[in-house]
């Protein structure tokens, strides 16, 4: 089990040149990731699971055509979420038929919500305040949760989540400081967490 | 560690693994603890970006270890699945290009495809036996019927009389490997991270999970293998380590002849053009096992004459049990565990020699 100590970039490459080992130890280490985020876009688990083995399908297949020097991990992101949308395109069309379903998501949309992780709050104050900002983060868009998620949960770069969420750069960095923006001021609205707004400045 | 001490918005923190790991697990290596309180004016920054990761977390979305390993498997089968889809037409196009070939010489249309390749005559199976690292065990057939052999991976071989098969008591490492002089009917349990590998005289057979036949007999001029389901590749044993050029592909109802006088391969695209082999042509290679509405008991019979093995079962218990299934490509071991998955729960069997014993309480 060589193969654990790598890095992603090298296994990445490994790949490329034909190793079947690297692909295996990739897949076991992204995949459980994956699902999580493929089912924050539709909830459906199958047809996640499903999607999500496709694209290394895939990988492997036409893996002398793959980029050496992009990140492994942006890139199975950026594939699950293309090949999701894809799916959900044409699922819907078959549809067609149940108009009530018609009216509903016209594409895919991130409908994760953040937990509270209260095993780790001691007191109540705390807790409390832990919650609200919980709150907050669930109000805003699906967009802003995505591309928190994305930039702290997968610690993806901006450029790279402005590649699977097929806008520009700016528009992400916008999503992301709009996003705690927001939250700052109904923060500060709520309680007078003031110090905060002194550093949230960009 | 020092960049955090540049740190400027809730922002870096949150991208920071260290602080991370620190909030959500309360170890910390790198002493956020100390970092916080050596500077007062840091300590609400910290104390608002803590809170902020502890509000902003994500289910788990629950994916076991074993589901990510069965979604593994199950990926490079549709790998080798596609794979199949793109060669075919490769040989489709080789097809047509020998025939032209062929018909301009004007010799014959059978679809022979010789190949020069470089092997070292006479490797035969004890020298193969004698080199070989792993620890093996041995199975003679003396008899003068076919010998059911079933493998540690659950992979199933019929040997025929006056042929030898070793195989290690349990396969480690990344191949599955056993040697093979005579003649067996091999059915292997898919495993696409452990290809299996038969070694027979010059020959060496690698599939990842499929049946085929091979015939290697010390004494005869040819060796044969002969594909009934899967995909199986076939080169010479001696190249096969350092080569991958100097291989065949075959597909069902394919196979090779390899000349060992010439050192050539003879490709077989079509079997039932092959009055020689398709005469020669096993039970279990002659016998269907797709099954639609069957009494369990006919499927009993069906695969006690294709492993020459008698299955003793509740007959009387089992006369309503009807079944739909399709056990083409699946090994012994394999197919007796989906037959009594349908029989319920309670359902068994087990394996001895070629005795079967299956113990069911019959279905409703």
């Amino acid at each position: 089990m060589i193969n654990l100590s790598k890095t992603d970039e090298q296994l990445w490459q490994d790949l490329i040149s034909g190793d079947e080992s690297a692909f295996s130890t990739l897949f076991e280490r992204h995949h459980s990731l994956l699902v999580g985020y493929g089912i924050s876009l539709i909830s459906h688990r199958e047809t996640v699971q499903d999607c999500v083995q496709d694209v290394f399908v895939d990988v492997w297949l036409y893996r002398q055509s793959l980029n050496p020097s992009v990140s492994a991990k942006a890139y199975l992101i950026s594939s699950v979420r293309k090949r999701i949308a894809r799916r959900h395109e044409r699922d819907k069309i078959f549809r067609k038929t149940t108009q009530l379903d018609d009216s509903l998501e016209k594409i895919i949309e991130f409908s994760l919500d953040f937990t509270v992780e209260d095993r780790l709050i001691a007191n109540e104050e705390t807790l409390h305040k832990v919650r609200q900002l919980n709150q907050m983060l669930n109000a805003l868009n699906a967009r802003q949760r995505e591309a928190l998620y994305l930039r702290y949960h997968q610690g993806l770069s901006v450029d790279e989540i402005a590649d699977i969420l097929d806008i520009n750069k700016q528009s992400v960095s916008n999503l992301l400081h709009r996003a705690l923006r927001q939250l700052r001021r109904d923060w500060t609205g709520s309680t007078p967490l003031f110090l905060l707004v002194s550093y949230l400045t960009i | 560690m020092q960049q955090r001490d540049r740190y400027q918005s809730i922002e870096d923190f949150l991208a920071d693994d260290s602080f991370k790991a620190w909030v959500l697990t309360g170890q910390d290596p790198d002493q956020w603890e100390a970092w916080t309180v050596e500077h007062p004016q840091r300590s609400a920054i910290v104390e608002n970006a803590r809170n902020l990761w502890l509000a902003m977390q994500v289910p788990d979305p629950k994916v076991t270890p074993e589901e990510s390993v069965a979604a593994l498997q199950s990926t490079w089968q549709k790998i080798v699945q596609a794979e199949d889809n793109v060669i075919a037409p490769t040989w489709r196009w080789w097809r047509s290009a020998a025939a032209v070939l062929l018909l301009g010489c004007g010799i014959s249309l059978a679809w022979y495809i010789y190949r020069d390749i470089v092997v070292t005559p006479g490797t035969s199976y004890t020298e193969l036996i004698e080199n070989t690292s792993d620890p093996v065990l041995e199975r003679t057939n003396d008899t003068d019927h076919p010998l059911l052999i079933t493998l540690a991976d659950g992979s199933s071989v019929l040997l025929q009389p006056d042929s030898k098969l070793s195989f290690p008591a349990k396969f480690e490492g990344r191949e599955r490997k056993v040697y093979l002089s005579g003649e067996a009917f091999f059915e292997v349990s898919k495993n696409p991270n452990q290809p299996f590998l038969v070694y027979a005289n010059e020959l060496l057979t690698r599939v990842v999970g499929t049946s085929f036949r091979v015939k290697a007999f010390a004494d005869q001029d040819d060796i044969e293998v002969v594909v009934r389901t899967g995909k199986v590749n076939v080169s010479s044993s001696s190249v096969a380590a350092d080569s991958s050029e100097e291989e065949l592909l075959l597909l069902p109802n394919q196979g090779v002849r390899f000349s060992r006088e010439r050192l050539a391969f003879e490709k077989i695209d079509d079997l039932t053009q092959e009055k020689q082999i398709s005469q020669k042509l096993s039970n279990i290679e002659r016998l269907s096992f797709e099954f639609s509405d069957v009494p369990v008991a006919q499927i009993f019979k069906t695969i006690e004459q294709a492993y020459l093995v008698e299955i003793d079962f509740p007959e009387e218990k089992l006369k309503n049990c009807y079944l739909t299934t399709s056990l083409s490509d699946e090994p012994l071991p394999q197919k007796l565990k989906i037959i009594c998955s349908s029989l319920g729960p309670d359902a068994s069997y087990a394996i001895e020699g070629n005795k079967i014993s299956v113990s069911a309480k019959g279905c409703d």
